[in-house]
């Protein structure tokens, strides 16, 4: 940035000083360091430079990369509405009366992901999905007290990393329950580890396999005491069973599906939600409805006593900044595509889906379950190599997201609407030579 | 006819007028939804169906509507002054906007082969070297989302350290000073560490004496930003490194303020062992209204086998990701970072290079320049020579920091943060930063030194300019409203 030196100097002489040294003097000069951080640029030479940076990525010629981030179409409405300098370049919202712009968008987000998961309330928003599912293992933690968490044997390694990272402070032990051979959960094993020390039951759906999981839908029968967390794919909402529909007390999910660019996983939105009862163990900000001092609508920053700035080393959690801009463009997709256009994008991907796996069977390559997929499928597949050679992306093995002691010789192929048949034909083609 | 008061002059100069619309919820429209995909066979089983989904169904030309109605209700940097202390509102530069929205960057899946995302690794490769040079450490991990973030991966670092040397059970307390931003203590007690508080002294810096008071045995931390909150730098850093390392602990650096040191200081020659950035207040990245952010972590060679995974590392000309870390204290985050966050923070370190410190010098300057003017006016505690920032406290001038901070607003400004830090009455917390010029700086002085003169129900009655009144917090809070009513459409 270009420094006025007439301005400057009209600073140095107010404040009596010959030159901004003087304002360092409290700055011993044994701390003093001289950094070479490189000569200034100009933009068009700054742009060229990242542009350069850009063209070392290569495309891949055909992309089945999914397993929680997934490459969908953006209306370009969503990136103008978040592009709007009077949300991207404003701070969290102090001053409710000169911020009602973003705090009514949020409010709006909460409702709108509460409507999606049939879910009480929704907070504005958590870093990313894996983050959000940890949190909500603590809150369970809160609520409860109870010692131990039940989770899925087919968790992804990272998710299970950061859980355990959360959860660390906590007296709280991580069991892992079983899946049957038809990918879904195995619920005798799952009942038989349900006890009174059990504070939350997390289950996934599609569960980790890609599978609609129809077991997940009857854990709230048998769960006792213990709080079902329900992690979720916001697309899979448009048609499949919502958290809230079967019993899910804590509802989270990575939204990066709605409107948000890959980026190379981040900035990602944090989507949770949970019953009502328990907001003031919730963690991560809220947005409230109240008045003006004229009685019109207006919206503010509530239950503030649960957060860190108040309630400090007591509070719900550390959060402070969160995933604000994100979350709007996940109400502008949501709103633009509305529920018709979300029926038709789940039911699109798992079309796609079983026109995959058809293909593939035609061509040598067998899924591992029969069951219903979303976006993941799994095959019995480990030609890898294949998908280099033509500039593939996908193929992801199973072990290399999850310690699952099965299935080691197979791989994941995602789709999403932008998967075109003629790229599944071409896949099959290659994969089965 | 009477001449006009002063305060009364400047209104009609500078009158501002934010927009105010009585704007529907999206829920209600029913405009009907004009989003066309194709007709799609469904053989699906009821079974796994929901019963029923109730989205907004809305034309697209509403929402685009409702949203720039709405923005129009919304302060930004891009409209004027917005001196959040601890925030760093910085001008957010246009260039680092158009470089995040490069198709090769922008649709890169985070499980993508190395071979193909050099460009995406390089740009990370080369934002955690700078970090590593600005901040005078050795390694550095950019996974963390945000400041608090950063602050939580920071101490599952010291936790793990202690665990593999053994001390574990014995070093359950992280010491953080009465000045400490609330995520500090949040982040210490997330991670299982009881947290001790320790006073400030009569010149806003740590009390040594209370501070080796409270060292003992137990204590794995000390968690400091420096310059602290009040924007002043304590210059007891390297006795405060001494006392704490000589009791085998580890000293925290909270990165927040880094704009009034960078490349004048690093937290590395003060004795930090940890840092964190926050990329969205140094590193001029858009805020979006709350978030993203990112809060890279960087630490002494001694602690690198405990960062999280993966890094990026550069090997014979190519970069990759690196898991290999003996003490790795794992993940968290999703993925590897916020790279969109992140590539914008670079765009502004590349560009700016050497004048970085010029940028550090500037805000420094204009904090100085405004405390000194507001001094006529305000009490401003502790030590006059600020860095970046300073707070001020509106006791004396009988008008609460409160009243002040709505006035403010009707003159198309944003207020400074205000009752933080906790440890000075009625506080305000400025920083102008570097983009700020000096009439901006004049006009809101001006705007401060009225806000004592109006009359008394002028400023109770203010905000008046601002899209909506001031609002019934407390209302909010006892009759929860969190979302929108139930359209009666179609439920
Ligand atoms: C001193 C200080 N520490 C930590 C934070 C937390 O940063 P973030 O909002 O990125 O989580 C802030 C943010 O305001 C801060 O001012």
């Amino acid at each position: 940035m270009a420094v006025k030196m007439t301005e400057t100097d009209e600073i140095l002489q107010y404040l009596n000083i010959k030159n901004d040294e003087e304002l360092f003097a409290d700055i011993p000069q044994k701390l003093r360091v001289s950094l070479d951080l490189g000569l200034p640029m100009d933009e068009f030479s700054l742009i060229t430079s990242i542009e350069k940076s850009c063209s070392n990525n290569v495309s891949p010629a055909m992309n089945f990369l999914g397993n929680g981030i997934y490459d969908r179409f953006i209306p370009p409405l969503v990136d103008e509405i978040i592009g709007r300098n009077e949300f991207l370049t404003s701070y969290t919202p102090y001053q409710p009366e000169i911020s009602q712009g973003i705090l009514h968008s949020l409010f709006e987000y909460q409702s709108v992901i509460s409507d999606l998961t049939q879910m009480d309330v929704t907070n504005s928003s958590m870093y990313d999905g894996f983050t959000a599912l940890a949190e909500a293992v603590r809150m369970a933690y809160r609520i409860n007290g109870k010692e131990e968490v039940l989770v899925p044997e087919n968790i992804y390694r990272s998710q299970l990393s950061i859980i355990q990272n959360y959860v660390i402070g906590l007296n709280l032990k991580i069991i892992k329950y079983k899946f049957g051979k038809d990918g879904l959960i195995d619920m005798e094993d799952l009942k038989s580890k349900i006890s009174d020390h059990t504070s939350s039951i997390i289950v996934a759906n599609p569960n980790l396999f890609g599978l609609i999981d129809e077991n997940a839908f009857t854990v709230s029968e048998f769960k006792k005491e213990a709080l079902l967390i329900t992690y979720y794919d916001p697309v899979s909402l448009g048609l499949i069973k919502s958290p809230g529909e079967y019993g899910t007390d804590i509802a989270v999910a990575e939204g990066q599906q709605l409107g948000i660019h890959m980026n190379y996983g981040g900035p990602l939105l944090g989507l949770f939600s949970f019953r009502k009862e328990y907001v003031h163990r919730s963690p991560g900000r809220l947005i409230g409805l109240s008045k003006d001092n004229s009685g019109r609508k207006a919206f503010v920053m509530t239950l503030q006593a649960r957060e860190q700035h108040i309630r400090r080393s007591r509070a719900m959690s550390n959060i402070c900044s969160n995933q604000a801009l994100l979350a709007v463009a996940s109400l502008a997709y949501l709103s633009i595509l509305g529920s018709n256009g979300m029926k038709k994008l789940a039911l699109i991907t798992m079309n796609k889906s079983i026109k995959l796996k058809k293909e593939l069977y035609n061509a040598g390559i067998n899924t591992v379950f029969k069951g219903i997929n979303f976006s993941d499928n799994l095959f019995y597949f480990d030609g890898q190599e294949k998908l280099i050679r033509s500039n593939i992306s996908g193929g992801i093995k199973l072990s290399e997201l999850s310690d699952y002691p099965g299935y080691k010789n197979s791989a994941f192929f995602s789709v999403t609407e932008k998967t075109s048949d003629e790229s599944i034909s071409r896949l099959a083609k290659i994969t089965g030579e | 006819m009477r001449a006009l008061a002063d305060w009364q002059k400047l209104q009609v100069n500078k009158m501002y007028k934010q927009a105010h619309y009585d704007e529907d919820f999206l829920n209600s429209f029913n405009t009907g939804n004009d989003f066309y995909l194709e007709e799609v066979e469904d053989r699906y089983p009821d079974s796994i169906k929901r019963k029923r989904l109730k989205l907004p169904d809305v034309r697209s030309v509403d929402v685009s509507r409702h949203f720039t109605r709405l923005s129009e209700m919304n302060y930004s940097v891009d409209i004027g002054m917005y001196p959040l202390g601890s925030c760093t509102m910085k001008f957010n530069p246009k260039y680092a906007d158009y470089v995040a929205a490069l198709p090769g960057f922008q649709n890169v899946h985070p499980l993508e082969s190395e071979s193909r995302i050099q460009g995406t690794l390089e740009v990370m490769y080369r934002l955690q070297q700078l970090l590593i040079k600005i901040s005078g450490m050795d390694y550095a991990s950019l996974q963390p989302s945000a400041g608090a973030h950063g602050e939580f991966t920071g101490i599952l670092i010291v936790r793990k350290f202690f665990e593999v040397n053994g001390q574990l059970g014995n070093r359950d307390e992280i010491i953080i000073p009465d000045s400490a931003h609330g995520t500090n203590p949040a982040s210490a007690a997330m991670v299982g560490f009881k947290v001790v508080e320790v006073p400030s002294n009569d010149n806003g810096l740590v009390d040594i004496e209370a501070l080796k008071a409270a060292v003992n045995p137990r204590t794995a931390a000390f968690m400091i930003t420096n310059p602290n909150t009040l924007g002043i730098f304590d210059d007891q850093i390297l006795e405060i490194a001494e006392i704490i390392h000589n009791n085998g602990s580890l000293l925290y650096y909270d990165g927040a303020n880094f704009n009034a040191i960078l490349g004048i200081t690093t937290p590395g020659i003060m004795g930090f062992d940890i840092v964190h950035f926050n990329l969205h207040k140094t590193f001029a990245t858009p805020h979006g209204g709350g978030g993203p952010g990112a809060g890279p972590v960087a630490v002494k060679s001694y602690l690198r086998e405990y960062l999280p995974v993966p890094v990026v590392v550069l090997e014979n000309g190519k970069y990759s990701l690196y898991y290999n870390l003996k003490n790795t204290i794992g993940k968290v985050s999703s993925y590897n970072g916020s790279f969109g966050v992140i590539l914008r923070a670079y765009a502004y370190a590349l560009k700016n290079g050497n004048n970085l410190s010029l940028n550090a010098r500037r805000a420094v300057m204009n904090s100085n320049y405004m405390a000194k003017k507001l001094s006529k006016s305000f009490e401003i505690p502790y030590k006059s020579l600020k860095k970046h920032e300073f707070v001020l406290s509106t006791s004396r001038t009988g008008r609460k920091a409160l009243d002040i901070s709505k006035f403010i607003l009707d003159y198309g400004i944003h207020s400074p943060t205000t009752y933080f830090p906790l440890i000075v009455k009625e506080a305000m917390m400025i920083e102008p930063t570097e983009s700020v010029t000096l009439k901006d700086m004049d006009y809101y002085i001006d705007v401060m030194e009225k806000s004592l003169e109006v009359p008394e129900d002028t400023i109770k009655s203010s905000p008046v300019n601002t899209s909506v009144g001031r609002i019934d917090e407390i209302a909010a809070a006892r009759n929860l409203i969190l979302k929108w009513p139930d359209s009666c459409e179609n439920s």
